[in-house]
């Protein structure tokens, strides 16, 4: 059973660590924004340069702000794991009755908030400056968002096993990590131009499926429902497996001893 | 809980507190491949007792206290925390219990406020509010409640560890060298501290210090520790008492050389400094070695004895014992 009270300070905790970190607090906004002007005017000269070119300025708009769900909810499980072994307060967190499945729970919980709070923003930027509006989605907009957050949150779990087993030294993982999908998630582009064995791995990337389905809302208006299916059923498989893994990592660490994390 | 109370070298006779072992530990072992960390430990800390974990750096009290906290899983032995299995009931346990040590930290950039409201949640104290309040005062460290962490001084921040601690009523807490980097006056506070939640709420203290004269005065009872391994387990007073031996210091400024001649002829145990020699002796020896001193007309303008205490038997047992 989990316990709410213990999950809610746990929220406040990591809430507390945002406002007192000026990193924490300009990285939903600063890096989305960026993204969104380079390669939004990037796309726009695209467009101005050819004809042919007239929807990729959505393509690209769409596959930042959608990235940023998979980026934002992976990012917020490995930095909040890691800033209990920068703080040195991940003896203090387990001397405590928290249970590694509260633990988990406020991590899901805090980074879908701040990943809502960054979309949102990106959104807002991204039909205020390129006219691109989020909602001519629909309601394809639920599902999608929904496969991208478990993409995340499995991405997160399965780095953040390695990063409360190896701790600190290996932290670069916590940002990087989540990067080895992407190519194969085609983002911006259709798999069909990857490489035959790169399309291969794709057909096992869950996000790879959703990034083909917006596109093919932006080209025919549809989405058919057998990529969001299959994202699905691979995105749960994936996330029960890393939380399964990092379960099997944090107990592992905790054989050795929690207290050589922050030595 | 019958069998832990007959736990390997305690003497329960003589702990004149209840006989409730509130924490028993039977044969706990921690092995880091080839070397043994904690090598079939046993002892039991009773309701309302302050018990000394005593060692020299590496003699396994971290570990210990890890695999108390449940930071660290032992690879053999069991604990139980009021009469419950640790590994069973931890979450039920550790609502119950809380920690201190000097080398931990608390979240580098909240303020000492943010630190006890999050801590005070995460154990679910109902009335946080007034505790925060009671301790921040107890601890006086009023002037620091809005201060980020990372600015306090190392005896502020222990102070705030302190009040942490504290905050959820704890029946037990373990407490790893409790006032290192706390100035003299502050640490008395401390002391007095623990003494009255030790007094009025029957708490029960693991305590951890390099201080001996501080775990003499505050702890009912000490286990020493070497390698690993539990080496004595005895009241402190008890412990000093082990040694016979007192130290006679002298002063002896013109009959230094004949002084030297006689302790060596007696066969008796001395340390030479210029003038001042002190001198090994069982304590009723003292009163005949002084009269024969007179006797041979040695005359010496200072004299002080030393009695042994807790850090002298410490120091023997960690040179002597293996």
């Amino acid at each position: 059973m989990i316990n709410v009270n213990r999950v809610k300070a746990m929220l406040l905790r990591y809430a507390y660590n945002m406002r007192h970190s000026f990193d924490r607090l300009t990285d939903m906004f600063y890096w989305p924004a960026m993204d969104l002007l380079i390669w939004g005017l990037t796309g726009f000269y695209f467009i101005k340069s050819s004809a042919e070119f007239s929807s990729l300025l959505f393509v690209i708009l769409s596959g930042l702000i959608f990235w940023l769900v998979v980026w934002r909810t992976q990012y917020e499980i490995t930095t909040n794991m890691l800033s209990e072994i920068w703080d040195k307060n991940i003896v203090n967190i387990f001397a405590s009755p928290l249970k590694i499945s509260e633990w988990i729970a406020a991590f899901m919980v805090f980074g879908i908030t701040k990943m809502f709070i960054s979309l949102t923003f990106s959104s807002i930027l991204a039909f205020v400056l390129f006219k691109l509006n989020v909602f001519l989605y629909g309601f394809y907009l639920i599902p999608l968002i929904v496969n991208l957050i478990l993409t995340g949150w499995a991405a997160g779990f399965f780095v953040a096993g390695f990063l409360v087993r190896f701790g600190n030294t290996i932290q670069t993982l916590a940002w990087a990590g989540v990067y080895l999908i992407a190519p194969f998630s085609a983002i911006f582009y259709p798999i069909t131009i990857l490489p035959t064995w790169a399309q291969k791995i794709s057909q096992f990337v869950p996000s790879s499926y959703v990034f083909e389905g917006i596109r093919e809302i932006l080209f025919t208006g549809h989405l058919s429902t057998d990529k969001i299916i299959a994202s699905l059923a691979l995105n749960l498989i994936y996330l029960i497996l890393s939380i399964c893994f990092f379960t099997f990592m944090f107990h592992k660490s905790r054989k050795l001893g929690l207290g050589r994390l922050i030595q | 809980m019958a069998a832990l109370s007959e736990v390997e070298g305690h003497d329960s006779s003589e702990v004149k507190l209840s006989m409730n072992p509130i924490l028993g530990v039977k044969n706990l072992t921690k092995k880091f491949g080839g070397f043994t960390a904690a090598d079939d430990i046993s002892f039991n800390l009773f309701e309302g007792e302050i018990l000394g974990l005593l060692g020299p750096n590496g003699a396994g009290k971290t570990t210990i206290i890890q695999m108390l906290l449940g930071v660290m899983e032992p690879t053999a032995g069991v604990i139980q925390y009021f009469g419950k299995n640790f590994k069973k009931y931890r979450e039920e346990i550790l609502k119950q219990v809380n920690y201190s040590s000097t080398y931990i930290s608390l979240p580098w950039l909240f303020t000492v406020a943010e630190s006890l409201e999050f801590f005070a949640r995460l154990y679910e104290v109902d009335d946080r509010k007034k505790k925060i309040t009671k301790l921040v005062a107890e601890f006086e460290i009023e002037n620091l409640y809005h201060k980020q962490y990372y600015m306090l001084s190392a005896g502020e921040k222990t102070r705030v560890l302190l009040a942490k601690a504290f905050l959820n009523y704890p029946k037990i807490i373990l407490l790893d060298e409790p006032t290192a980097s706390l100035d003299v006056e502050i640490a008395v506070k401390v002391r007095e501290f623990l003494k009255k939640e030790k007094s009025q709420y029957n708490v029960s203290m693991l305590f951890t210090s390099h201080n001996m004269a501080e775990v003499e005065e505050m702890c009912d009872r000490v286990i020493i520790l070497k390698s690993g391994k539990i080496i004595a387990e005895d009241k402190p007073e008890n412990l000093a008492k082990k040694i016979t031996a007192c130290q006679v210091e002298l002063v002896i400024t013109d009959d230094a050389q004949k002084a030297e001649s006689f302790l060596t002829a007696k066969k008796v145990p001395f340390e030479k400094d210029r003038f001042r020699f002190i001198v090994s002796l069982e304590e009723k020896n003292i009163a005949d070695f002084l009269v024969l001193l007179t006797a041979e007309k040695i005359a010496y303008e200072e004299i002080s004895i030393n009695k042994p205490d807790l850090e002298d038997y410490f120091l023997k047992m960690i040179e002597l014992k293996t």
